[in-house]
């Protein structure tokens, strides 16, 4: 009898503990619902810096929440489960593509932005999102080289010397599929963005020939391995790792390469039945200030979109940093990377073939 | 080959702690980049303490990994109670479910959690981030204390009753000092565990609730900073604080011999 009373009373209290956890995580994550003042940002890590986020908060005395995410496909997995709670979300382009045909992200209301041409020409009506329609630049960079001059002996021109066999063993490109094809198609001469079944294949046997010079794939730490110079060459991204790479020695340069360039931007856009919509076009109006968009460069080593905030940048010499803007010349011929839609399939295929090989 | 053994260990030892020593040295280090040392700074602890989102992240950590420790420690209490104590119906089958999750791949786990989570219309948030490591880490903490109560000498608690003492003051006085070190170790194995968690978190955390793991994990795109070394060092030395003490006042224990003073 009195077993069975101890067994009820310990079932009374695990259950009266499970609910008093509920309860109390319950008040603590229902704060910031329904347009009460507050604003959900989910982004990229170190894109947004503290400066902005207290700059407008104090402003307009809306409380800022900022969540970072670690790939596009996360912050797509969360927002399509759906309850995920955010008010603005910060994917790159082809993401942006994606959300919109998930129907993931609200139409933006030009009419109700400030600032907008403040932005520069290129990020106006791009390919990823033709009118602006769901998203609003915030940061750029783009997809390069970046090498040790004092390792390959001679400066680096483009994607060629990637497949020199002179650099067998130091040579590392970044652990991503669209960002690995970038160099495989445009070493061909072919168009970085294309969805042609051939073309691919043709990209797919330049990285399955170019793997036995391989040192590795790598996507964390390349600039350290360049830095060291046990990297010579490495396919890199622009901003804040390159930069401080290029920074810290003098040896190691960043560059466009000569076949052609890619862009990534990520941009802000509001997601699809958020209650804070007013927050979220204050948001988008004070990120599109020019005093603001310079804090990304001067706080975060990162490129703005923004073409009136270049001049207000603080360290002009970070506006003239190839690993952070890249020199307008050498992205004439530059695309964004987009969503490849059916020929994702491709993609994959080739790339399984690589990595397996 | 006594010789090569204790080599051999030496070797591990000096692999295993390597790196946390690298970690500490490069904390202090004034450059940027961790393949040069530049000379003595004091900069990445200030901007360490400066980084509003890392400290939120380390405060929804040390938060979320509290409360699931506490409930996976007290319902694995009394489930291992149930279990080793009394015949439940269905005993076998119950040990078996405690176990799954330790065995299912944690990525399962999480995407069934968040599926759960959002068919039920709960917003991931507090809530659901620790009722997810509350998943993960009660299995352990019942086996630990399984283990315990199972190796307790059961004619300890029957003497109790037999000289007149309730279940309760039983509980109390005889079985819960003996069982207190497997209590604290089940305790501390469900917070570090919670602590280093990514996978689950990923999917359970929601608005204002970036765990310290998954902000560090999503730095990687822009570089990680020496910053982070900064951090490392401060909860290595945390570590080194809490297993001090622990250890400290089981040796003050063993020392003082068995007084069970209420």
């Amino acid at each position: 009898m009195n077993k069975k009373v101890l067994a009820l009373g310990a079932l009374t209290l695990a259950s009266a503990t499970v609910l008093a956890g509920c309860s109390a995580g319950g008040d603590a994550s229902s704060s910031g619902a329904a347009g009460d003042g507050s604003l959900s940002i989910y982004a990229w890590a170190g894109e947004i810096p503290d400066s902005v986020i207290s700059g407008f908060e104090e402003e307009t005395g809306i409380t800022v929440t900022v969540d970072t995410f670690d790939s596009n496909e996360t912050m797509i997995s969360k927002l399509a489960a759906g309850n995920s709670g955010y008010d603005v979300v910060e994917p790159s382009q082809y993401a942006v593509q994606l959300m919109v045909e998930r129907d993931l992200v609200a139409p933006i209301d030009q009419s109700k932005l400030e600032g907008f041409d403040n932005l520069a020409e290129k990020f106006v009506d791009p390919s990823f999102d033709p009118g602006n329609e769901h998203s609003i630049p915030w940061a750029w960079g783009t997809t390069g080289i970046l090498y040790n001059e004092a390792c390959t002996g001679a400066p680096v021109t483009g994607w060629k010397d990637m497949w020199n066999p002179a650099y067998s063993g130091k040579v590392y490109m970044l652990d991503n599929m669209l960002s690995a094809y970038i160099a495989g198609l445009q070493v061909n001469g072919l168009s970085a963005t294309t969805t042609d079944e051939a073309d691919i294949e043709t990209a797919t046997d330049s990285l399955l020939e170019q793997k036995a010079l391989l040192g590795g794939y790598n996507s964390t730490n390349y600039a350290d391995l360049v830095g060291t110079g046990d990297a010579c060459i490495a396919e890199a991204y622009s901003g804040t790792t390159s930069a401080t790479a290029v920074e810290n020695n003098p040896d190691v340069k960043y560059i466009i390469p000569e076949e052609g360039g890619t862009l990534w931007t990520d941009s802000f856009s509001i997601v699809k039945g958020t209650a804070n919509e007013d927050a979220a076009y204050q948001w988008l109006n004070y990120t599109l200030r020019p005093e603001v968009a310079a804090l990304v460069t001067d706080d975060a080593s990162l490129a703005s979109t923004n073409e009136a905030a270049l001049p207000l940048v603080a360290d002009q010499s970070q506006v003239e940093n190839p690993a952070i803007y890249a020199p307008a010349e050498s992205l004439q011929n530059s695309e964004f990377i987009v969503d490849p839609g059916d020929a994702l399939a491709f993609f994959q295929d080739g790339w399984t073939r690589v990595r397996a090989s | 080959m006594d010789r090569l053994t204790s080599w051999i260990a030496r070797a591990v030892f000096v692999f295993l702690y390597l790196p946390i020593a690298a970690l500490i040295v490069y904390s202090f280090n004034s450059s940027e980049v961790s393949y040069r040392f530049d000379g003595f700074t004091f900069r990445w602890y200030a901007e360490l303490f400066a980084d509003r989102m890392l400290l939120e992240a380390l405060r929804t950590s040390a938060v979320v990994g509290l409360i699931a420790a506490l409930l996976a420690t007290v319902i694995g209490f009394l489930t291992a109670f149930a279990l080793v104590r009394f015949r439940v119906k269905g005993r076998a089958f119950f040990v078996g479910a405690i176990l799954i999750p330790l065995i299912v791949p944690e990525i399962v786990l999480g995407v069934s959690l968040l599926t759960v989570f959002s068919t039920a219309g709960i917003p991931t948030g507090l809530l659901t981030l620790v009722l997810g490591h509350v998943v993960i880490t009660l299995p352990l903490a019942t086996l630990v204390l399984m283990g315990a109560m199972s190796s307790l000498d059961p004619s300890l608690s029957e003497a109790a009753t037999d000289l007149g003492a309730s279940p309760w003051v039983t509980f109390r006085r005889v079985l819960f000092p003996l069982l207190r070190p497997s209590i604290l170790a089940a305790f501390l194995l469900s917070f570090t565990t919670s602590f280093s968690n990514i996978v689950i978190s990923t999917f359970t955390a929601g608005v204002g609730t970036t765990t310290l793991p998954l902000r560090i994990y999503s730095t990687l795109r822009t570089g990680l900073t020496p910053e982070l070394n900064a951090l490392g060092t401060l909860l290595v030395v945390a570590t080194l604080g809490v297993i001090l003490a622990v250890g400290v006042s089981q040796m003050r224990r063993i020392l003082a011999g068995p007084t069970t003073t209420p």
